[in-house]
């Protein structure tokens, strides 16, 4: 076999392999796109159309009428960007503290809080905000979001700090600054890409939260996709608004993860290379 | 500047002694070099003095004043290391005023330490850019400048030039000898290279396995080395090293050669087992010497390396043990193959203790 013909056979191979894998979101995405420009009668249609006639564009606009959104799209904000803010302040120092200090141990038990379920703080967490008397405001949300982001970021900037190289830190010393001051002006400056990506995957994981909002949030609390949620009704399931909200929703995040894409990979490879 | 007094230090890791007591008297303004194989202990020698590692016993002083406990920062010293460590995300007059700016020094001093030193240096068009802009010549100079702008009481070098190419290192050597003259400070200076050590020092301390094998002048080390490691570490290349035994008024080696010791023969060492020492380039051809085969011939341009194989060697043993290297000045037309009659300068000899390695 001559070596272009087989170059591109490869290269074919390659891209069957890709379309098989990505195709199944991929096809979501597109199903979604276009149940949400449909009107009722063509989503029970058979065979399905994927392309209408008409595009039913009043399934986008019913979203902002009428149904709060805005107010639900403001609580994600606060939520989550509060959520996130609190998280860096807390997990960046926690991070170079627990890389240079080499406490693996409370490395582990950071992972073990990351791999419980949300769900078994839940109900605890419930009752005391009770108690507190915070249960109408964004605050139980806030705090049981630090539960997915702080670790994100600790994890994160500990993979970070832990390649950074030493030396640059004990030049510092010997140039006279305090373990703050080597913190504050070498250790930040060059961890900047690493908590880029631990603010962005902060955002993610927060943003898409769906299971804290339902428990903790009441009608004025409640954030987006449990808004979304909350479209399905008892009586028919409209599926046209229905799918254009979940866009919505999932919109900002997708265009951040792929305006990002580079950064969240260096991020999570960092220092499995040397001089990576 | 100061001195610095190293007494009896040690340091472990755990239960590993790297370190095993080593005492050394370093006056105001000298150069002294640390040198030695790998793993021998310099580097973290110099991490004591700096105030980066524990000392695990013994006493380290700076200008009379013990600093055991004393963090870096305020050991007033300054360390250019291996790898430069500047500092990425500042300009090159960042890197090189930030001790400066810790102190908050006013900035018109700043500004006017920051261009002495790279006068000295030649840094000043290069003052705007960032480290990643520039090459490893010009950030090792860029090191150095921010360790002069610190104007500290001791320099502290690690391997600087380990990680340059080698027409670089021999213009920085002497760069870096010329600052030392014109400053005057004291330095300590870690390296692998015996020929840096050579070169640059005022006092050369050379370790192996966490001691000291001997302190003493570079040429002191070169003419009179105290035992075989010493011997055969410093020079290159380096010294033959020839067993066998002393008879009569002379050296017999294991092939049964004769080799003359000039009559420098240590007293009631007759037939006692030692190894002769001679430096390749004290060699010459003579009638009466000992026949060799010559191996290689490597021609450099100023010298010529010649590698011989005694011809009395005895089979079965490592050919490589017995072989010979010989450096002469003029350019020869030997070819390999050939046999040659050399002698050693019995002068210039050396005679070792085949078990402890000391001089005779």
């Amino acid at each position: 076999m001559s070596r272009p013909l087989r170059k591109l056979l490869d290269k074919a191979g390659m891209a069957v392999c890709v379309l098989l894998l990505v195709s199944p979101a991929l096809l979501f995405f597109i199903w979604m796109l276009s149940l949400s420009l449909k009107f009722e009668i063509d989503n029970g249609a058979y065979p399905p159309i994927l392309i209408p006639d008409r595009f039913a564009w009043k399934n986008y606009t019913t979203i902002f009428e009428g149904n709060s959104f805005l107010l639900y799209f403001w609580n994600s904000l606060i939520v989550t960007g509060a959520a996130t803010l609190f998280a860096l302040l807390v997990g960046v120092p926690a991070g170079y503290g627990i890389a240079r200090m080499r406490a693996h141990k409370s490395a582990v038990v950071i992972m073990i809080a990351r791999m419980t379920p949300g769900l078994s703080f839940l109900i605890p967490l419930f009752l005391l905000f009770q108690w507190l008397g915070l249960l109408g405001t964004l605050w139980p949300q806030i705090i049981i979001h630090l539960v997915v982001t702080v670790p994100i970021v600790i994890w994160i900037m500990i993979g970070y700090f832990e390649t950074t190289p030493m030396e640059l830190e004990e030049a510092a010393m010997v140039d006279g600054a305090t373990r703050w001051q080597i913190f504050a002006k070498v250790a930040l400056p060059i961890a900047k890409p690493g908590i880029v990506v631990a603010f962005i995957l902060s955002v993610i994981f927060s943003w898409n939260n769906f299971v804290f909002g339902i428990v903790l949030a009441s009608r004025e609390t409640r954030t987006l996709p449990v808004a979304v949620y909350n479209m399905l009704s008892f009586e028919q399931v409209s599926w046209g608004p229905l799918a254009a909200a979940a866009l919505v929703v999932t919109l900002p995040v997708l265009i951040l993860t792929v305006a990002a894409q580079r950064q969240i990979v260096a991020g999570l490879t960092a220092g499995a290379v040397k001089g990576g | 500047m100061a001195s610095v007094s190293i007494r009896n230090v040690r340091k472990s890791y755990g239960p590993v002694e790297i370190i095993k007591g080593v005492s050394i008297d370093i006056q105001d303004g000298e150069f002294v070099i640390l040198v030695g194989p790998s793993g021998c202990g310099k580097s973290t020698l110099l991490r004591m003095i700096a105030g980066l590692e524990e000392i695990s016993g013994g006493t380290i002083a700076i200008d009379d004043r013990i600093v055991n406990d004393m963090p870096p920062k305020d050991r007033d010293i300054a360390m250019v290391f291996q790898n430069y460590a500047l500092y990425p995300h500042m300009t090159i007059a960042d890197n090189m005023s930030f001790a400066l700016r810790l102190k908050n020094t006013a900035k018109s001093e700043i500004a006017a330490k920051v261009e002495r030193a790279a006068d000295i240096l030649g840094l000043g068009p290069l003052l705007g850019r960032f480290p990643r802009q520039l090459s490893g010549g010009q950030r090792q100079r860029v090191a150095m400048g921010r360790a002069i702008v610190r104007d500290p009481k001791v320099f502290l070098f690690d391997e600087p030039l380990s990680n340059l190419d080698a027409k670089l290192r021999v213009q920085m050597r002497t760069e870096i000898k010329e600052m030392h003259q014109r400053l005057k400070t004291t330095t300590v200076y870690v390296t692998h290279d015996q020929i840096e050590a050579m070169t640059m020092a005022d006092k050369i301390v050379v370790m192996h396995d966490g001691i000291i094998e001997q302190i003493g002048a570079p040429l002191d080390l070169y003419d009179n080395p105290a035992n075989m490691f010493v011997a055969g570490f410093i020079g290159s290349p380096a010294m033959n090293f020839i067993p066998g035994s002393i008879g009569g008024d002379g050296f017999t080696t294991e092939s049964g050669d004769r080799l003359p010791l000039g009559g420098r023969v240590p007293a009631a060492s007759d037939g006692r087992p030692a190894v002769y020492g001679v430096r390749p380039e004290h060699f010459r051809l003579a009638d009466e010497g000992m026949a060799a085969e010559v191996v290689v011939v490597e021609p450099t341009g100023s010298e010529t390396q010649m590698v011989l194989r005694p011809l009395g060697a005895k089979a079965g043993r490592e050919d490589r043990k017995r072989e010979l290297t010989w450096v002469l000045r003029e350019r020869t037309g030997a070819k390999p193959g050939e046999v040659v009659r050399i002698a050693p300068d019995p002068a210039l000899a050396h005679l070792f203790n085949p078990d402890t390695g000391l001089r005779l």
